[in-house]
């Protein structure tokens, strides 16, 4: 009679995995066995309807087929080859954009919740397009309801810090070159720099004075120098950037000198006037973020393919307005899950505390999303002090980061991890099961409007928007997920 | 009265390091109570209704360890407060002050990196069980589940499962099992040998194994089942796949069956199967009586003569039915450790089991027992007639440690159910093995000692104690020490809850012996 053999249980001697009270693995150590403990932590912040939920995504009849679901999406991500394609107006060239638009980080927000940082983009978005003479004015214009404000995610686009985008605004065109081109076309403003500049809610003369040089020679040399030179494979230039110690979010020195590099030549070629290409490769040079404003689109550009599996658990948009936390999944694009912003730790620039900061606010954890930023952080040992840590912690970070998602990058190779991939594609039930949230590089804006950046650091994502995602993401599989028992 | 809560955010800790905890701080000096739990919504209430209310506590998630100090002074409070991180220090695993490697956070990560595993031993808190039971089903592992409180809906469904994958799930609130000579949960440390046990009673298998082990036979493996797997809603399917496991295993010659009460249609169907594994089998319910078989099934009267049969079935030339030749633990002839006395009985178990084989054997000699369901305080008065109290029931261990590992409230019922007069004879078990007390016999001393001091003064007639001690040769606590260190305290030992129970008949007057 051959029965079962519960996986060859009675053969030979055993070994173990204990999960819980420790007497009973000492028990079975005392008797013989090999045993692995797990550090156990109740799964879903132990609430009872959420346990439910996710052990039903994990081990239910739907569970392998989100994890091949994932699987497609996460295949998806890593075959698309976003490339810089050109730059132009913000609208002509991005779906859905008008003159009485406004788009912003983050999930929706009306103006009477807006944080202090956002108002002042605001604000230096109606100066800049001159729709408003003075900040009173356009104080009044914003409140009166003559401005619509969109989040950039609903437009294809992305935008750090308080992302303004307006009307004239030139911007970064990205789109995915990959045979079947599921991510499309993606955009970004151009990145202004350091200090008192707009997406840290800075409004000053300086700061719209370098909002017309970008829009006036900046952008018309860099679309220029483009067309002369072709597309820019950003994932290609990443994955280089990767190994010379940027992570793409908050270190993205490495990837502005090479694609400084690779665009000089063309710039000069390009422009008649020496100066004026002079005053262009100076801008970029001066600027170690320039780059942020592309691997924010190539991200995105990314997982927009990556949505649209109807049963994938996959988060493919997490974003800040300075307010409200909000994330979206690929199986359900469209839908914010939102929690509070939160309260970034870090350093502080001299002068500044804790008590200036605003809470956590940018469409840059796009990058996170896409599995770079402080997913790669064992790639940038340069800036582990922001994140208040050392090497070690950074490649803890990454590896911790392993646990929570659905794979890894094989184009995103880490040499410092023997050049593994980063982790990819965050699985809302893994996060839930292991009690770890996503871990976000990220900016510091100054709460008040008009004074910039006061700091970096590190930032979790609030567990509200977990929470509220998965009992979503439960309701949606038990409506479209297959039912049978396999 | 001074109250502190203290809220730990993300400071998980398991029921066991809880307790102790809540055991250590109790004992600083002016500290009235300390409880230390885990932030769950049951334990919020319970805390708020015993006085500790606090907005604090309202904030506190399951994530989140709570602790709660009541003391005599403001001063007494503040040290208990302080003493916390030392506490929490000592409580936390040894390898975590700058040990070697990070443990992994999931089942999955555990096997990721050692895929030779191939059992998952789970001991978390009701609640979560069936979750981490189910991600062990997720990596093809069989599951030995520990907890209790699992819903009995969440049990079917995992078992359902289990049964589907070809997987086994040995729980919840499965006390023990032996794969292999490695033993889960509460257990003995018995010799290797022929026989393969299935049980859904965790003192049940001890006793089987132990007796198995002192007749010099060893045993193949023991799969337990947990307790509720023979009810009606589960089906007996884990005690199924048991069964058929061990009609494949080459080391098992003969195989015992061992529940508590199985649902007759369960039964009905088991009894079909176990006539077709193809190996001598030996079924004890305990607490039934046998029913006749006549297709090779045998259906024993006590766990004594179900290890007796095996025992003949097992060895070379033993046949099924060949009940002549049975002889051994349950036919020695039982002792009277003195005249009989005037008064009742009084069984305080630790083993569930245990208790009902003791109630069986005493109902078989005409000694009627009340168990009681309702927990019994030491000091107040005890309800009449002949008792058998199981102290680990659900009535004493919600929230409190088993009294395998923590003898307190057994002793003070010992103290004062001995010292009443009404009370003729105690009837105790004692059992040892992997995951019990590390010494329990002098406790038991020292409580029989002081209740006969008691009862002296009080003019009472001399106390019968009578413990049956459930270990092996092996076992960490020294199975004859215990025994010897009874014995020199006037307690009469046996080897078995029958058997205590036989000779704790002789100690009283009048009872009506039945024929067998």
């Amino acid at each position: 009679m051959t029965g079962p053999s519960a996986g060859g249980l009675l053969e030979g001697s055993l070994e173990i995995v204990h999960v819980g009270i420790e007497a009973v693995a000492l028990a079975a150590e005392a008797t013989g066995a090999h045993v692995t403990r797990v550090d156990f932590r109740p799964p879903a912040g132990g609430d009872p309807a959420r346990i439910r939920a996710l052990s039903e995504l994990l081990s239910g009849p739907a569970a392998r087929a989100i994890d091949a679901a994932n699987a497609r999406a996460l295949a998806r991500l890593v075959a698309s080859r976003p490339h810089l394609v050109g730059i132009g107006v913000a609208r002509d060239v991005i779906p859905g954009m008008a003159d009485d638009l406004f788009l912003h980080a983050g999930p929706p927000i009306s103006w009477d919740r807006m944080c202090g940082p956002l108002r002042g983009a605001v604000i230096g978005g109606l100066l800049h397009e001159g729709r408003a003479r003075d900040v009173a004015e356009a104080s009044r214009l914003a409140a009166s309801g003559a401005i619509r404000f969109e989040p950039c995610h609903h437009h294809d686009a992305v935008g750090p810090m308080a992302g303004l985008v307006t009307p004239s605004m030139p911007v970064f065109v990205v789109e995915d070159r990959a045979a079947e081109g599921a991510g499309g076309r993606t955009y970004c403003t151009l990145n202004e720099g350091l200090g008192k500049v707009l997406r840290y809610g800075a409004f000053s003369g300086e700061v719209l004075a370098r909002l017309r040089f970008m829009q006036t020679e900046l952008a018309p040399v860099l679309a220029a120098a483009l067309a002369l030179r072709g597309p820019v494979d950003l994932k290609h230039l990443m994955a280089q950037a990767l190994q010379m110690g940027d992570e793409g979010h908050n270190r993205n020195r490495a990837a502005t000198s090479l694609l400084f590099r690779d665009l000089a030549p063309a710039i000069v070629r390009a422009t008649e006037d020496r100066e004026r290409a002079a005053r262009v490769l100076e801008f970029v040079n001066g600027n170690d973020h320039f780059f942020l404003n592309l691997s924010m689109p190539m991200a995105k550009c990314m997982l927009k393919a990556a949505e649209g599996e109807p049963l994938s658990s996959l988060v493919t948009v997490m974003a800040r307005n300075g307010t409200d936390f909000g994330l979206q999944l690929g199986s359900m694009p469209g839908h914010w899950f939102k929690g509070p912003a939160q309260m970034v730790r870090g350093l502080y620039f001299p002068g500044y505390t804790e008590a200036d900061a605003n809470p956590d606010i940018g469409d840059s954890a796009i990058t996170e999303t896409a599995g770079i930023g402080g997913f790669a952080m064992a790639a940038a040992p340069a800036i582990v002090q922001f994140v208040g840590g050392t090497a070690a912690d950074a490649i803890e970070t990454t590896r911790e980061m392993g646990q929570i998602t659905a794979g890894a990058n094989p184009g995103f190779a880490i040499p410092q991890l023997g050049f593994t991939g980063t982790p990819t594609g965050i699985d809302v039930r893994l996060v839930e099961e292991r009690g770890v949230l996503p871990s976000i590089n990220t900016g510091i804006a100054h709460r008040e409007p008009g004074v910039g950046q006061v700091g970096a650091g590190l930032v979790h994502p609030p567990w509200e928007a977990f929470h509220a995602a998965l009992l979503a993401f439960s309701e949606h599989v038990r409506a479209v997920g297959p039912k049978d028992r396999g | 009265m001074n109250v502190l809560v203290l809220v730990r955010e993300g400071c998980y800790q398991d029921s066991a390091r809880l307790m102790q905890v809540s055991r250590e701080l109790s004992a600083l000096p002016g500290v009235v109570e300390a409880v230390a739990m885990m932030g769950t919504e049951t334990n919020r209430t319970l805390l708020a209704e015993a006085g500790f209310a606090d907005p604090a506590l309202d904030r506190a998630t399951p994530l989140d360890m709570v602790v709660a100090l009541r003391a005599g002074t403001a001063h007494a409070l503040e040290e208990a407060q302080g003493a916390l991180a030392r506490v929490l220090a000592g409580a936390a695993p040894a390898e975590k002050a700058g040990g070697p490697a990070r443990r992994p956070g999931t089942v999955a990560e555990a096997l990721a990196a050692h895929p030779a595993a191939r059992l998952v031993s789970v001991a978390v808190p009701g609640p979560y069980a069936s979750f981490v039971a189910n991600r062990a089903l997720d990596e093809g592992r069989s599951v030995f589940l520990f907890s209790d409180n699992v819903p009995l809906a969440d049990e079917v469904a995992l078992k359902e499962r289990a049964v589907r994958l070809g997987l086994l799930v040995m729980g919840p609130d499965c006390g023990t099992a032996i794969i292999a000579g490695t033993g889960l949960g509460f257990a003995n440390r018995v010799d290797r040998g022929p026989v393969g046990i299935v049980g859904a009673s965790g003192t049940g298998i001890q006793e089987l194994s132990c007796t198995l082990d002192r007749a010099g036979v060893g045993i193949s493996h023991a799969i337990g089942t947990g307790s509720r797997d023979l009810s009606e809603a589960v089906g007996g399917s884990m005690t199924e796949m048991g069964l058929s496991l061990l009609a494949s295993d080459p080391d098992t010659r003969c195989i015992v069956l061992v529940a508590k009460h199985p649902d007759a249609g369960v039964a009905r169907r088991l009894h079909g199967v176990l006539a077709k594994l193809g190996k001598p089998v030996v079924v004890r319910y305990l607490g039934e009586v046998p029913h006749p078989s006549d297709d090779g099934v045998f259906y024993a009267r006590s766990l004594d003569e179900a290890a007796t049969a095996a025992s003949v079935f097992a060895s070379e030339g033993g046949e099924i039915g060949d009940t002549r030749s049975l002889s051994g633990t349950a036919f020695r002839p039982i002792p009277r450790p003195g005249p009989p006395g005037e008064g009742r009985l009084v069984g305080l178990f630790g083993g569930g089991s245990l208790a009902a084989e003791a109630a069986f054997v005493l109902a078989a000699h005409g000694v009627a027992t009340v168990v009681s369901e309702e927990r019994l305080t030491a000091g107040a008065s005890l309800p009449s007639g002949n008792l058998i109290v199981d102290t680990g029931g659900d009535a004493y261990t919600v929230g409190r440690p088993h009294p395998m590992v923590d003898q307190t409230v057994r002793c003070g019922l010992i103290r004062s159910a001995g010292a009443d007069p009404s009370v003729r004879g105690l009837l105790l078990d004692l059992v040892l093995g992997d995951g019990a007390h590390l010494d329990p016999a002098p406790e038991i001393v020292r409580a029989v000692a002081d209740a006969r001091a008691a009862r002296t003064t009080r003019g009472g007639s001399p106390l019968a104690v009578v413990v049956s001690v459930c270990g092996s040769r092996r076992d960490p606590q020294g199975t004859e020490r215990q025994e010897r260190l009874l014995r020199g305290a006037d307690i009469h030992v046996e080897s078995t809850a029958a058997r205590a129970a036989r000779v704790a008949v002789r100690t009283i007057c009048c009872p009506v012996e039945v024929s067998r």
